[in-house]
């Protein structure tokens, strides 16, 4: 059976595509890492199904939205979970990492205003993340003692989402899971 | 058969994708809706201090729509192949991103900058996003294959809220209303549709 044709349409950046760049390569799948500087964004964005990047092309189908790509590529490769219910668990740590990833985004890119953006930055590193991550630490526990995955026995779409949250956050503070011991080894 | 129990608060909010998509799929469950005053007892007890929360057999889940997935799937209203899979949830990731806007809209305090919001959203985001979902949409009114998916019923529930605010935003798109109407056709959300709790939102 011949293997479909994987392409991956992103900014060169890790952003929102590198959790499905990580799948494929934990998968050994090969695909087009297809990287454009910012200028030549207008004229990729027609040809993007919502106008948006990052976009998985397989085999000329193209989807979009970061966690729709994920997923399908977790599922092609047998990494979304096994029963309906690890899926569920596999998609919970996604939408609550995802949260997270969009604060920062939203704060970064989308707050005009210094002062606000550092104070909201402030909240983000002082309450909201930490709450966030001792969730994620106590998830990660009643999966198997917190030795293993979110999901299951193995890795998901969940895990990549996750690092690629904590290469964001280590950036500003190297220490930032030394509260949390399982998911600093998961990392 | 497992045994599902919803909690939420007595709002349609985040939950009612959820609870759409029981009635479609005709699966029992408990419709648990709690006061705000019982909200800080709960809160702890919940994966990240959210609800809604889904408990199966004791387990409990959270983020909507996680949960939506889930039982979309126990429900059969997926898609069928993998690549339907993903085209509904590009659709449904799609969709969210513009009910955040609407959010915006509808929860801004200050009345002009309200007003100047609604102008926005009305004049460049809703049609915009209204003209790229006709395009997704097909002949039959489904937006994945042809038959009714999840993609479907999530639209519905998004121009629910939007039409509140926005009643005649759906005039002149075909193929969207459509949509609309093999949802509202369908007899177990036509039934809960007439049995569901009135609420503000």
């Amino acid at each position: 059976e011949k293997m479909p044709a994987y392409k991956v349409y992103y900014f060169n950046a890790r952003g929102r595509a590198e959790p499905t760049r990580l799948l494929l390569a934990a998968a050994g799948v090969p695909f087009e890492d297809v990287r454009f500087e910012v200028e030549k964004w207008p004229e990729y964005k027609p040809k993007m199904p919502m106008g948006q990047a990052p976009v998985l092309e397989v085999d000329g189908t193209m989807i979009c939205q970061s966690a729709a790509m994920a997923r399908f590529v977790a599922r092609e490769t047998g990494r979304a979970g096994k029963t309906n219910l690890e899926m569920a668990q596999a998609d919970m740590i996604v939408n609550g990492v995802s949260d997270m990833i969009n604060i920062m985004i939203d704060y970064h890119y989308s707050e005009p205003d210094e002062t606000r953006k550092a104070e909201k930055k402030k909240k983000f590193f002082d309450t909201t993340l930490p709450q966030f991550l001792g969730h994620f630490e106590k998830l990660l526990v009643a999966n198997n003692g917190g030795d293993g995955f979110f999901a299951g026995d193995g890795l998901t779409h969940a895990e990549t989402f996750f690092l690629c949250l904590y290469e964001s956050i280590s950036k500003e503070n190297p220490n930032v899971l030394s509260a949390f011991p399982k998911l600093a080894a998961l990392v | 058969m497992p045994s599902y129990k919803l909690t939420y608060f007595n709002v349609r909010g985040r939950a009612e994708l959820i609870r759409l998509l029981f009635a479609t799929g005709g699966i029992p469950y408990e419709d648990v809706r709690i006061g705000r005053d019982k909200w800080p007892e709960l809160k702890p007890k919940t994966p990240m201090g959210q609800i809604p929360i889904l408990e199966v057999d004791g387990q409990v889940y959270c983020q909507s729509m996680a949960i939506a997935r889930f039982v979309a799937r126990e429900a059969g209203l997926l898609g069928e192949s993998s690549s339907d899979q993903a085209r509904a949830d590009m659709l449904l990731d799609g969709g969210a991103e513009v009910g955040e806007l609407l959010k915006e809209v509808v929860l801004e305090k200050d009345a002009s900058k309200r007003a100047e919001k609604k102008k926005e959203f009305s004049e460049k985001s809703l049609p915009h996003f209204l003209t790229l979902y006709e395009g997704f949409a097909n002949d039959s009114g489904h937006f994945v294959g042809e038959s009714l998916t999840w993609a479907d019923i999530s639209f519905f529930n998004m121009m629910d809220f939007l039409t509140a605010e926005f009643p005649s935003a759906l005039e002149g798109y075909d193929k969207l209303n459509k949509i609309i109407e093999n949802v509202k056709s369908n007899p177990g959300i036509a039934k809960w549709l007439k049995e569901r709790p009135v609420t503000d939102h």
